[in-house]
């Protein structure tokens, strides 16, 4: 009996390491997709089944969490065979992506650059940027935008503002005579509080870095936008994502920055949207704020079926495909389909959208980037809170910038 | 007899010392190695040695040392208010004569979530904008507060929602120590004149003490393992308040895949468990070690 019990459990201990140690591979009736979880899986799943049934293949998406995508995705590209013959990445991490070789030359597998792309979408999927040979295609098309409440601008008599100065005056005034959160920072560390700053820094003409790749963080632009960015909190809030959506469209709060799923959803916008304003104040030059952040797809380095993956990758990011996927969530990073007139008659945002796009900023293109992000967002942290000083933190910053890209 | 009897000892023995080996002393040797190393997950060409470089630059780096000192305040915050709890509660169970069994499932609830679940709850019953915390607040002219973007709030908040997670645990640990403890032994030293402190301190504590030492080990490492509440609700700020060592590996060595930078936090974060952990260690191996 007992001879017995230990054969049966020593079976299922050898089963279960046989199994755990199995992963999903691509096999040739199947494509794997690594993916970015969400609407932009529903939206590939809506539309596989056209691709599956002429090319007699299966196309197996998972679903993952952006840093543990990440992960997955690099730790699998050091082998031979791949477990994913197609990767979503997320912009920032393709200067990463494209150092370590984990996507394949998509000129290679025939996949040419179609200028019917957004050319700033277009440039993320070039290494070296916006130079180089193409790795990824745009996927889906996020860009920042700049979120009000209309009835509470209505009722004062606003103007969506163009300069944060305007910007902050009317947080002010928002603040004083109607005691609501004149404008919600978005101010937790790390990613958050970054790319909440970083369109006002550039308004007031900063760069995080200079030719060299020196930091530029700690400079007259920088301390103005820091300094505004700390006045718009006093005029206001500090929220994290919900808090932000619910308390804009509720008239609870005037303004804030946010990326467009976060408020529109299909038809209907909890919010009204503009461009991000361009200037510091209102005489000066405008620039380009609206930060960028699409995710790429790309054809694994290691996958064992390139040509099929490369075809895949086609056929989703076409303009065909990308029309149908709108409807079930996805962004469109093609010129065509934000023009497409049925399109943009249903979907109200798509003009803004595309013109937010077509003057975007791209984050550095470094690959330590995460990293300069992390140090950058931990001093702005210590900033708002008013732990340092704006002129200290942003010392700090400088200097852990320089550090990290010695 | 003997040698055939020792022979199946280690056969029998095998498995598990292979998988020991395999499961933890190749990867903790692997690890120390990496330490040493600049090996960054990403780079083709090999990794190179850089002695004590990453360790030194560890001592340097300000977020790592103020991640060392939030991790240690938490745990000893945390450990001892949860025992604290955890033992009251255990012998308000224990003399209870009534619904001893509805309040221990309902003390058991909230250890009984995933930590990924309680963050999510919290953050939206903490939210500055429309959680029950500071609605309840307002009805007594306090608050709105933001618990978890306020210097002052941040670290405090997180502790207490670990301590309404895990008290539960050190009640569960007490509470079962407490029904073992020898119902004579309290008659005898009240026949004896002894009053409710000389019970707890002469008898109870005695007798619950290796319990009291398991619950003290087990939150202390876990305690000390403080990562999904802090990376989903502060990401470690506001202005590092809430960072801690798990969060700070997880950045470098699996978010930034700087592998010979993260194993070398590692080796720092296992040294302070041990350095911890090690009298309560000490305490329950000698206990059940054989005459």
């Amino acid at each position: 009996m007992n001879k017995k019990l230990i054969l049966g459990l020593s079976t299922i201990t050898a089963a279960a390491a046989v199994l755990a140690g199995c992963q999903s591979q691509g096999g040739s009736d199947k494509l794997v997709v690594a993916a970015r979880g969400g609407s932009h899986v529903t939206a590939m799943e809506a539309v596989k089944e056209a691709f599956e049934k002429e090319h007699n293949v299966q196309v197996e998406i998972i679903g993952l969490e952006a840093a543990d995508l990440k992960q997955k995705v690099s730790l699998d590209a050091k082998n031979k065979q791949g477990a994913y013959d197609l990767i979503m990445a997320d912009d920032p991490w393709m200067p990463e992506f494209g150092e370590a070789g984990i996507f394949a030359n998509l000129s290679e597998l025939g996949v040419e650059a179609d200028a019917d792309f957004e050319e700033s979408s277009l440039a993320l999927g070039k290494h070296p940027y916006a130079t180089g040979d193409l790795y990824a295609l745009p996927f889906a098309g996020n860009v920042q935008l700049f979120f009000y409440n209309k009835q509470l601008f209505d009722s004062r008599n606003d103007e969506v503002p163009q300069s944060w100065e305007e910007v902050l005056r009317i947080a002010k005034e928002v603040h004083a005579e109607d005691g609501l959160a004149g404008y919600v920072i978005r101010g937790q560390q790390g990613n958050p509080i970054v790319s909440d700053f970083l369109p006002i820094f550039w308004a007031y003409g900063g760069q995080v870095f200079d030719d060299n790749w020196n930091a530029q963080v700690d400079s007259e632009a920088g301390r103005k936008a820091l300094n505004t960015y700390i006045e718009l909190l006093a005029a206001g809030a500090n929220y994290e994502t919900t808090d932000i959506v619910s308390s804009v469209s509720e008239g609870r709060a005037a303004m804030a920055l946010g990326w467009p799923s976060w408020f529109i959803s299909g038809e209907t916008a909890k919010a009204d949207y503009a461009l991000i304003p361009s200037q510091a104040s209102p005489n000066a030059e405008p620039v380009a704020t609206g930060m960028i952040g699409n995710w790429m797809m790309g054809v694994a380095a290691n996958s064992q079926q390139p040509e099929l993956a490369a075809k895949f990758l086609s056929f989703i990011t076409s303009s065909e495909t990308q029309k149908k996927m709108v409807a079930h969530g996805g962004v469109p990073t093609r010129k065509s389909v934000y023009s497409d007139s049925e399109l943009a008659a249903k979907y109200k945002h798509f003009p803004v959208q595309l013109d937010a796009m077509q003057n975007s900023v791209a984050r550095p293109r470094t690959p330590k980037w995460s990293q300069v992000e992390e140090a950058l967002g931990a001093e702005l942290s210590a900033a708002i809170a008013g732990v340092k000083s704006a002129e200290s933190a942003l010392a700090a910053a400088n200097q852990a910038i320089d550090q990290i890209m010695q | 007899m003997y040698k055939s009897r020792r022979r199946f000892e280690w056969v029998m023995l095998a498995p598990v010392i292979l998988l020991l080996i395999g499961l933890t002393l190749f990867p903790f040797v692997y690890t120390v190695n990496n330490s040493f190393t600049d090996y960054y997950y990403l780079a083709g060409d090999n990794k190179q040695y850089v002695g004590f470089g990453n360790y030194i630059k560890l001592l340097q780096d300000e977020l790592f040392l103020q991640s060392v000192w939030n991790t240690t305040k938490f745990m000893l915050l945390a450990v001892s208010i949860e025992t604290a709890l955890g033992l009251g509660l255990a012998m308000l169970a224990d003399s209870a004569r009534r619904g001893v069994r509805l309040l221990r499932v309902s003390l058991l609830l909230p250890s009984l979530l995933p930590p990924v679940t309680v963050a999510l709850i919290w953050q939206m019953m903490l939210s500055n904008h429309n959680g029950i915390v500071n609605h309840l607040l307002s009805w007594f002219g306090a608050g709105p507060f933001n618990f978890l973007m306020d210097v002052n709030l941040a670290f405090n908040a997180i502790l207490y929602i670990d301590i309404w997670q895990w008290t539960p645990f050190a009640f569960l640990l007490l509470y079962a120590a407490l029904q073992a403890v020898p119902r004579p032994q309290y008659e005898a030293a009240k026949v004896d004149g002894a009053g409710r402190w000389k019970l707890f301190v002469h008898i109870t504590l005695p007798n619950i003490m290796p319990g009291l030492l398991m619950v003290v080990l087990l939150r202390t490492i876990d305690t000390f393992r403080l990562f999904d509440k802090v990376n989903l609700l502060t990401g470690g700020g506001p202005a590092n308040s809430t960072a801690t060592i798990t969060q700070y590996i997880y950045r470098q060595g699996v978010y930034n895949l700087q592998i010979g930078y993260g194993a070398a936090a590692s080796i720092v974060m296992v040294a302070l468990v041990l350095a911890f952990s090690i009298f309560y260690i000490r305490r329950s191996m000698g206990g059940a070690s054989r005459p």
